[in-house]
Order: structure tokens, then C-alpha cells, then sequence
């Protein structure tokens, strides 16, 4: 979840006649968590669908509905203007296709509000912009370019002085030398040429989605701001424009339009749309019986506009809410208005009996059998390591399941055998009074060309006397009292079992399993001082009846 | 108070209850019994609080080497007037008979003024009566004797002379019965056995702790109606992510935070219809080309919900209460309070009483049930459900929130494609979060260490 870390002091100065108080209590109910708070600094926890929370003009907003000091949905008043345009190039069409522009003047700019800016940027490069991949954005200081501009491409030989630097640089440097170039880069493909923003006096503003030229860089000097947004998606394009125009105008800037056109590209419109819910669909998700003011009021309240037809509510969301598909959404905003915290809990009884599945039911009969017998269970990680499986017990890793890129060493192959486990959890108890005798039962995994998962149950036990008869007398037990069953077992070879101690485990001629005494070897290396004897065998299709899942 | 006794004890107990503050050696007397066994007897009865052992130190008195010679010979002094009883004698007879004793008989002889000697010989002067000591060594003999059971006076003198007697500062232990001793019945214990004395260590075989606490939450869910289905730890994207309405570039589907498995690939996913109305929901409301080879890529199943989902989009039922229970993994990296592996439980509703209220009314009943009563909900976000809440639990001990099940009703977009028809409460969450909480546990891992101590050391819940 992205977190934005903001004043309590400048947000409460923000939404107005509230106390700090009414504020920390309200925050969860718009589905924000405070992660952490240092005096007047607090880290916000918000959801990924809801990046007009990613700035404190964003949270506002929410909280003024919630705590009613200003409802209904926030209309962008965008100014419309001749003066400034862009031109789109053919040429950007196979490289990143569209973009799109607003300007927003006289706002106040301190440092906090840049940092605001900065956050917002980010989050929307992550999230919507997935890495900046489908759309980016570049805020610049819309009093140091000259329009009207044009998106076009260049070749990287083109230089010019980027955001932080001071001076000119080709594309190429830029790309290998700098830190966002060398993140982003990628993204611009193999091709010679790459897109550029150009301003009428043919100085570099942007090379999107890289980075801003330094010219343009907004200081708390800039009064009036230049937004583009480039993507490779036009409603996407549009859509993070409408993120940045809101909270542009949440933050008290005046916004004026700026024109689009050329190759496929034209001017974003900014629209509300209306979704049609029927208050009975309401009522009747919530399982509360609101009449249609009241209805309306939670809508404004979690400021969006409606209003009715009959019984049907016709809601108005602005463009920023991308979060809003259809009418369940709308269901969502009426009880986040109405307030959670006014919503009781009902419990209706079950039409249904419930009941366990037989597998669950089996294998817990299981259980009680083993621990009858001395057996003590343990539980382990299905994900586990190639040392344990493997590289410990000698065993063979032919038909292993790896997965990708994990963060632990300890978790990189799915497991083909439960003794193993119970081997790596003897080896740390050596300090532990023996006997140690443990169980377990769990799925274990097989590649042939698909996954082929089984649950398997295994056994173990560890003390001086320990040998063979022990270990099949428990088993033998086990499977009679746990299933009816009556196995044998034949002279068999396993690499985890000593040679002359290790059999097939047999039911009905069918193979299921091995058992037998520890490989002296494999106990030495997890340095356990005594006899260790032990059994693993498949239950799936023999003995739990089950075709797969 | 009904106890039973060694014969030792009772036969200590017996001689004690005639004879008061005695000592180790009078009760081997008493008692009959061999040094060894009064003592291992003493100390029985001292630990149960039933004797009470004293220590005196006290003065004995033995003969030296030289108080045995004189005991057997005389003192050197009776010695010599014993030489001089019949008349004087010559030194040089004197010196030969009394040998190394000559000198020091002769210097007291002449200092008590009980002999006179001429030039050449020894006569008696005043015959002495009695000779101080001689009554001290005749009551030590080979013996030790007390200090004070000998007279003072007869002792000084030997007390004085080289290597006559021996003074010991010896311990005397004496033993006593205490007050509850003395109300003890010696009835007929024989054959009985101390019950109360302390026994060897021995450990429960058991389940797993967690398992407990997974076997209570199953039974739970099954009272309150809902009926268990199992599925696989390993599924394709599409049930786990596609179905559910997770975007193909969302990051939660990144390698940073799913774990995808190596070369494998689902060979089928949904049905033809399933996989057509996956694909369009995902066109109409993400705007991209949705994508198969995407769909089919194997992943270890981030929430038990792939399961449920597509037990709903096979069955289409008009009323059911479903739930699966198992583990589920996250490509995070281990710390305290997150596992790569864990158990989740998720329990679906389809049918009437399907409004939030109706939600948060099981949510709160559940708790109810493994013992939460203070509980409030909040809004969050899923990609699947529409309108999502999380419950937040108070926890006295840590004396704060904590969030534990999400909830929320299916979206019509992860629905609709997949001909499910009616509207469906989904909640659950991780187990082991509640497990900690039960066990009062700082650190999740411990769940799957394995440790014995901590096995066989942990109460039941």
C-alpha cells in the first residue's frame, strides 16, 4: 500500500473548521490507516485505487465531506484558453503516442506544497503510471517556456541541460548517466528516436518519461505551472490529468486549457460521467432502508454529486474518481458518506449445515492416531530450500518446482518430501531431551510437465534405541487404526535410508512410500548423536480417495 | 493429612515420640538401624518438615600419647613415689627405671615438696595421698569424654602437660519431632509408596499448536453453516488474479510480491465462456488487450479466494456457504510479523441476507466465538469486492487495534463474467495473526520452527 507522509497542522488548515481530533478519527473511515505519527507528521496508508490521496489537498477534500464542512463533488473549472497548445508529431505515434496538457496559475508554492507535488508525481508514475510505463507526467513553470509546443522525437545525440544538473547533456548520457535514466530508460526501446517536448524557441521542456529539462524547474518563486502528461494510452493520458488538474485546483490554482492536436491527439475534456443506481439496489446491499435525501446526502458527503429519478439516484462522478467502475462502487460511496460507524451489524441465521471436508476429516483422525501413538506434530513451510530437500539428504532433485525471484534463499523450491523437513527439525533440537519422535502431513509437489500436488504423511523418531521395528510398528498401526489398512513392506533402496534398513511400503503390491533408518551419513551431517528412524508415504490416491481437486 | 512412611521413618518417628532431642547415635541404638539409614531417615523427615535437627558444639576430651602410657604405667610422678614406697634409692636406679619420664617426675615430686634427696640418693619426704589426673585418665580410658563430665580441677593438670590429653570441638546433631510430626498416624502403610515427591519430566505428544487453533476456527465455520472445499496451492493467474479482477500489469501480479513458478505454465484455466467474460470485463472497464499467456502463468496462490471463485464460477449455486482454508504464500521477505507461507481462512455467502449488515453480523459472531467481543469495522480496498471493510479488534494485552478478517461483497464485474449470478459476501484472513494473539506470541516464524521446547512447553488454548 503507498503511504504519503503529511502536517496534521497544514491539513487541518486544509479542510477547515475541524480539530486535529475530529480529523485523526475521520482518516480510517476513508479507508485511510495511520501507519505512524511523529508529533505533527503523520505517515497515511491509502489505497492503490485512490491516488487523489496521495497529497493532503487530496485527503482534504475526503475529510470535508465526511466531517460535512463542504460536500458534493468538486467541479474542475478549467478556463478556456488560445494561448497555449500543443502539436503532436506523426512521429511520436510508435514511440509513445499521446499527450496531454493543463495550466494552472497563481497558486501559492512553499516547500511543503513542492513536496506535496513531488509525492503526488510518484505515486502516479507507480501506480496508474505502472512505473511510468502508461503514462508520466512533467510539472514545469509554465512563466520560463514559450508556447505554443510541440511532442515530437529527436535522436539521442540531442542535448540539453536536465532537471538537477547544470549542464547540457546528449540523450545518450542522460540515459546511461543519471539515475532516472538508467530506471527509465528502457522504456524508450531500441529506436534512434526518442520523444521530446519542444518549446517554440526550440529549447528542450521534456524528454518523457525520463525527465524535465532544468530550465523549467518549480521553485517557491513559480507562480504558474505547465503540466504535461504522456502516455501510451489516451484515456489513460487523460485520466492522470485529471488526478493532477483536481488536486492543482484543491491546492488553489486557477486552471486554464491547453489546446491538443495532431497525429491522433486531441484536447482532454475533464468530463463528469453519471452512473443510474436504484435506491432498492442500495438499501438492499447495505441492509439499511435510507430514503433518498438521505441517500443523496451520503453521496455528497463523500463529494460526489446526485440526484433523483423516482427511486432510481443519478450520481455524477468527476473524472479523478478512476476508481468508480459501475453501481456497486456507487453502493460503496453511500455508505462511506452514511458513515460506517452508523452501520450495525446483523446476524441472520444459516439456511445451511455446514461440514467438514472428508479430506480435513481424515487427515485430523490422522492426527489423533499419531499422537496416540507418542508422536508430537510439527508444521512446515511447503516452500522450502534445496538444501534441506536436496542437498542434505542426498536426495534427487530431478522433478523439482522452483519459483522466481524469491526474497529468502529459504524459499525457492516447493517440497517433494516432508521427511526431509522433519530431518532439518530433528537437527535443531539436538539440545532438546530425546525420544523426539514428530509427524506431519501436507501437500507435496511433483513437475511433469503440470503441477501434481499430493498430501503425503510422514514420520520420524529419534533416541538410542531407535530402529527399524519401531518405526514400522508405528506405522503399521497407524495406517490400521487410521484407515483399515494392512501394509507390507519389502527390501527396498532410498539415498535418505541406510542400505539393509530400508523397505518399500506396500498396500496391495502398490508402491506408497518408504521407510527404514536414517543414512548414518545424512545424520552426522545435521550432526544428530542418535539413531533416527522414519517412514513418508503418499495418502492422496490410495487412501483419501481423491481425483485431484 | 494422610501420608505414607518408609519403615526408616516410622521406626525414627516411633523412638522420637519415647525420647525427645536425640542424637544420630542414640537412634542407631533405638532404632536398631545402621548409621546410614538413621541418617538418609533424618533427612527424609527434615524435608517434610516432619523432624527438626538442631546442632550443638560441644568439648570432648581423648587421651594423648603420653596419657595413654601413663594410663597403662602410671603417671611418671606415681611412678616414682611408687619406686621410693620401701625406702631411698639411688638416682642412677631411679634414672634407669623411669627413663624419659625421670625428669619431668622428679621436677613435681620436688616442687610438691614429696621428696628430699641427699647426694647420692631419693627418699620420700610427705607421701602424697592422691595424684591430681589420675582420676581424669582412668575415665577417659580409649574414650572420649564430654568436657564437662570431668572434673575441672583433676583435668588442669593434664592440661598443662605435653601431649597427655586431646581437646575436640565436635558438632552434635540432635534430632526432634516437630508439631505436626507428632499428630502422624503410623497406621499400616505397607507396601505404599511416596506419592509426593518429585518425578522425571515427561512430554505430551500433541498436535501442532497452530493447528489448534486452525481445527477451532474449521469447527467454527462449519457451525455457523459453511461447508469446506479444498483446492490447490498452485493455480494459474487467471483463477487467482484474472478472475478476481486484477489487471494484467497490476503490480500485486509483479514477481516482487507473487511468487510465479519456473517453466510452468496452466495448460487450462476456465471454461471457453468463463475465459471470454474474464477478458471482456477486463477490456471494458481496464482499457487494454487482455492477454492468455498472461492468464496461464502458475503462481502460488495468493489467497485462498482463487479457490472459492472458481468453485462459484463452476457451481453457480442460488444459496450456499462455502469456505477453504489453507496456506497461501507472498513473496515477502521473512521479519517478525510476516511469513512467505501462511494459513488463510475465507468463507463465502451466496444467497438471501446478503446485505454488508448481514456481513459484518457473521464477522461479528465469529469473533464472538474465539473470544473478540470489542470489534469496529473499517472501510478498505480489494480489487474484487465492492464495498470492502476490514475488521479492527482491540486487544488488551498489546492495548491497542489490530486489524484482522477483510470483507466484502463480489463485485458484479468479477461476477457477472462468470455467470454467477447472485450477489456473494466474501471474508476472511490469516490464522496465524489470531494464533499469536492466543498464545500471546511476539514472533510469527516461531509457528513453523518446530522447536520442541516450545512444542511440548505450550498450553492449550
Amino acid at each position: 500500500m503507498p503511504v504519503v507522509e503529511i502536517s496534521l497542522l497544514r491539513l487541518q488548515r486544509l479542510v477547515g473548521g475541524v480539530t486535529k481530533k475530529q480529523i485523526s478519527d475521520s482518516l480510517p473511515f476513508l479507508g485511510l490507516d495511520i501507519e505512524s505519527q511523529n508529533g505533527d507528521l503523520v505517515r497515511i496508508e491509502y489505497s492503490p485505487n485512490r491516488p487523489d490521496y496521495s497529497t493532503d489537498f487530496g485527503i482534504a477534500l475526503g475529510l470535508q465531506g465526511l466531517l460535512g464542512t463542504k460536500t458534493g463533488a468538486l467541479r474542475l473549472c478549467v478556463r478556456k484558453s488560445t494561448r497555449y497548445s500543443i502539436s503532436a508529431k506523426s512521429g511520436v505515434s510508435g514511440i509513445r503516442p499521446f499527450v496531454s496538457g493543463i495550466v494552472a496559475k497563481n497558486g501559492r508554492i512553499d516547500e511543503k506544497t513542492i513536496q506535496q507535488l513531488i509525492a503526488m508525481q510518484e505515486d502516479l508514475h507507480f501506480g496508474m503510471g505502472r512505473k511510468r510505463t502508461k503514462s508520466s507526467i512533467g510539472i514545469h513553470d509554465l512563466d520560463k517556456i514559450s508556447f505554443p509546443l510541440i511532442y515530437t522525437t529527436t535522436n539521442r545525440d540531442h542535448k540539453f541541460t536536465p532537471l538537477h544538473h547544470t549542464n547540457e547533456m546528449s540523450i545518450s548520457e542522460i540515459l546511461s548517466e543519471t539515475d532516472v535514466g538508467q530506471d527509465y530508460g528502457p522504456l524508450l526501446g531500441q529506436s534512434s528516436q526518442v520523444p521530446i517536448i519542444l518549446d517554440d524557441n526550440a529549447s528542450t521542456v521534456s524528454l518523457p518519461p525520463i525527465i524535465n529539462a532544468a530550465v523549467t524547474t518549480v521553485t517557491t518563486k513559480t507562480k504558474n505551472l505547465f503540466v504535461e502528461v504522456t502516455g501510451i494510452n489516451k484515456k489513460d493520458t487523460q485520466d492522470m490529468l485529471a488526478v493532477v488538474a483536481t488536486i492543482l485546483q484543491s491546492a488553489g490554482f486557477a486552471l486554464e486549457s491547453v489546446r491538443i492536436h495532431g497525429a491522433k491527439n486531441s484536447s482532454p475534456r475533464l468530463d463528469t460521467r453519471n452512473i443510474a443506481v436504484s435506491s432498492m439496489l442500495i438499501n438492499q446491499t447495505l441492509g439499511l432502508n435510507l430514503g433518498v435525501s438521505k441517500i443523496i446526502s451520503s453521496l455528497r458527503r463523500a463529494r460526489l454529486d446526485a440526484s433523483s429519478r423516482g427511486q432510481k439516484i443519478v450520481c455524477t462522478i468527476p473524472a479523478y474518481r478512476l476508481d468508480i467502475f459501475g453501481s456497486m462502487d456507487i453502493v460503496e460511496e453511500v455508505a462511506l458518506g452514511y458513515g460506517i460507524w452508523n452501520i450495525s451489524p446483523e446476524l441472520s441465521p444459516s439456511q445451511t449445515m455446514g461440514e467438514a471436508n472428508p479430506v480435513s476429516q481424515k487427515l485430523r483422525s490422522l492426527d489423533k492416531v499419531m499422537t496416540g501413538l507418542g508422536f508430537l506434530e510439527a508444521l512446515n513451510s511447503s516452500l522450502t530450500s534445496k538444501r534441506i530437500l536436496y542437498e542434505m539428504t542426498r536426495r534427487d532433485p530431478k522433478n523439482h518446482i522452483s519459483v522466481l525471484d524469491s526474497k529468502s534463499q529459504e524459499h525457492t523450491v516447493l517440497r517433494d518430501s516432508i521427511l526431509a523437513g522433519l530431518l532439518e527439525n530433528l537437527s535443531r533440537n539436538i539440545h532438546e531431551s530425546y525420544p523426539q519422535r514428530l509427524f506431519e502431513t501436507g501437500t507435496v509437489f511433483e513437475a511433469d510437465g503440470m503441477v501434481h500436488e499430493q498430501i503425503n504423511f510422514a514420520g520420524i523418531s529419534a533416541h538410542k534405541d531407535a530402529n527399524f521395528t519401531e518405526i514400522k510398528s508405528v506405522l503399521q498401526s497407524a495406517l490400521k487404526i487410521g484407515f483399515g489398512i494392512n501394509i507390507t513392506t519389502k527390501t527396498g533402496t532410498s539415498p535418505i535410508f541406510e542400505r539393509g534398513h530400508c523397505a518399500s511400503i506396500r498396500l496391495d503390491d502398490a508402491l506408497i512410500g518408504t521407510i527404514g533408518k536414517i543414512d548414518s551419513e545424512i545424520i552426522a551431517n545435521y550432526k544428530i548423536r542418535v539413531p533416527v528412524v522414519g517412514f513418508e508415504m503418499s495418502l492422496s490416491e490410495s487412501l483419501l480417495g481423491l481425483n485431484g481437486f | 493429612m494422610s501420608q505414607v512412611f518408609h519403615e526408616i521413618e516410622k521406626k525414627i518417628i516411633a523412638s522420637l515420640r519415647d525420647s525427645q532431642k536425640q542424637t544420630p547415635e542414640s537412634l542407631e541404638i533405638s532404632t536398631h538401624l545402621s548409621p546410614d539409614q538413621v541418617r538418609r531417615g533424618i533427612e527424609w523427615l527434615r524435608l517434610k518438615d516432619l523432624a527438626i535437627v538442631t546442632e550443638s558444639r560441644s568439648s570432648v576430651i581423648s587421651l594423648g600419647r603420653n596419657g595413654i602410657e601413663s594410663l597403662q604405667k602410671g603417671l611418671p610422678e606415681r611412678r616414682l613415689v611408687d619406686l621410693l614406697r620401701d625406702g631411698p634409692k639411688k638416682l642412677s636406679v631411679l634414672q634407669k627405671e623411669l627413663g624419659s619420664v625421670f625428669g619431668p617426675a622428679m621436677g613435681l615430686a620436688r616442687a610438691n615438696d614429696w621428696i628430699q634427696a641427699s647426694s647420692d640418693a631419693v627418699s620420700i619426704k610427705n607421701m602424697p595421698s592422691k595424684l591430681l589426673g589420675e582420676y581424669t585418665l582412668k575415665l577417659v580410658g580409649d574414650k572420649k569424654i564430654p568436657r564437662t563430665q570431668i572434673d575441672a580441677g583433676d583435668l588442669a593438670g593434664l592440661l598443662r602437660r605435653p601431649d597427655f590429653v586431646i581437646e575436640d570441638i565436635v558438632k552434635t546433631r540432635h534430632i526432634s519431632l516437630s508439631d505436626s510430626a507428632k499428630s502422624i498416624q503410623l497406621s499400616d502403610s505397607d507396601g505404599q509408596i511416596d506419592v509426593e515427591s518429585d518425578v522425571p519430566e515427561v512430554f505430551v505428544a500433541r498436535t501442532h499448536p497452530l493447528k489448534d487453533i486452525i481445527n477451532e476456527i474449521r469447527e467454527i465455520f462449519i457451525t455457523l453453516g459453511f461447508s469446506e472445499i479444498l483446492g490447490n496451492m498452485t493455480q494459474s493467474s487467471f483463477w487467482n488474479f484474472d478472475a478476481l479482477f486484477t489487471p494484467q500489469d497490476h503490480p500485486a501480479r509483479e514477481l516482487q510480491d507473487t511468487f510465479y513458478l519456473d517453466k510452468i505454465n496452466a495448460k487450462k484455466t476456465g471454461t471457453a465462456a468463463q475465459i471470454r467474460g474474464v477478458s471482456e470485463s477486463h477490456k471494458k472497464n481496464w482499457h487494454y488487450l487482455w492477454d492468455i499467456n498472461e492468464a496461464r502463468r502458475m503462481v502460488l496462490r495468493t489467497h485462498t479466494t482463487c479457490i472459492t471463485i472458481k468453485h462459484l464460477a463452476d457451481n453457480n449455486p442460488d444459496e450456499a456457504r462455502i469456505f477453504s482454508l489453507g496456506r497461501v504464500f507472498r513473496n515477502e521477505k521473512q521479519s517478525y510479523k510476516h511469513l512467505a507461507e501462511f494459513t488463510q481462512v475465507e468463507g463465502v455467502i451466496v444467497g438471501k441476507d446478503t446485505s454488508l449488515r448481514n456481513l459484518m453480523g457473521i464477522q461479528r459472531e465469529f469473533y464472538r466465538r474465539i473470544g473478540i467481543t470489542k470489534i469496529k469495522f473499517w472501510p478498505t480496498f480489494f480489487p474484487y469486492t465492492e464495498p470492502s471493510l476490514q475488521t479492527m479488534v482491540y486487544n488488551d494485552k498489546l492495548g491497542k487495534w489490530i486489524e484482522l478478517f477483510g470483507m466484502g461483497i463480489f463485485r458484479p464485474e468479477v461476477t457477472k463474467p462468470l455467470g454467477i449470478t447472485r450477489p456473494v459476501l466474501a471474508w476472511g484472513g490469516g490464522i496465524e495473526r489470531i494464533a499469536m494473539l492466543r498464545y500471546g506470541m511476539n514472533d510469527v516464524r516461531e509457528f513453523y520452527d518446530n522447536n520442541l521446547s516450545w512444542l511440548r512447553g505450550t498450553k492449550c488454548q
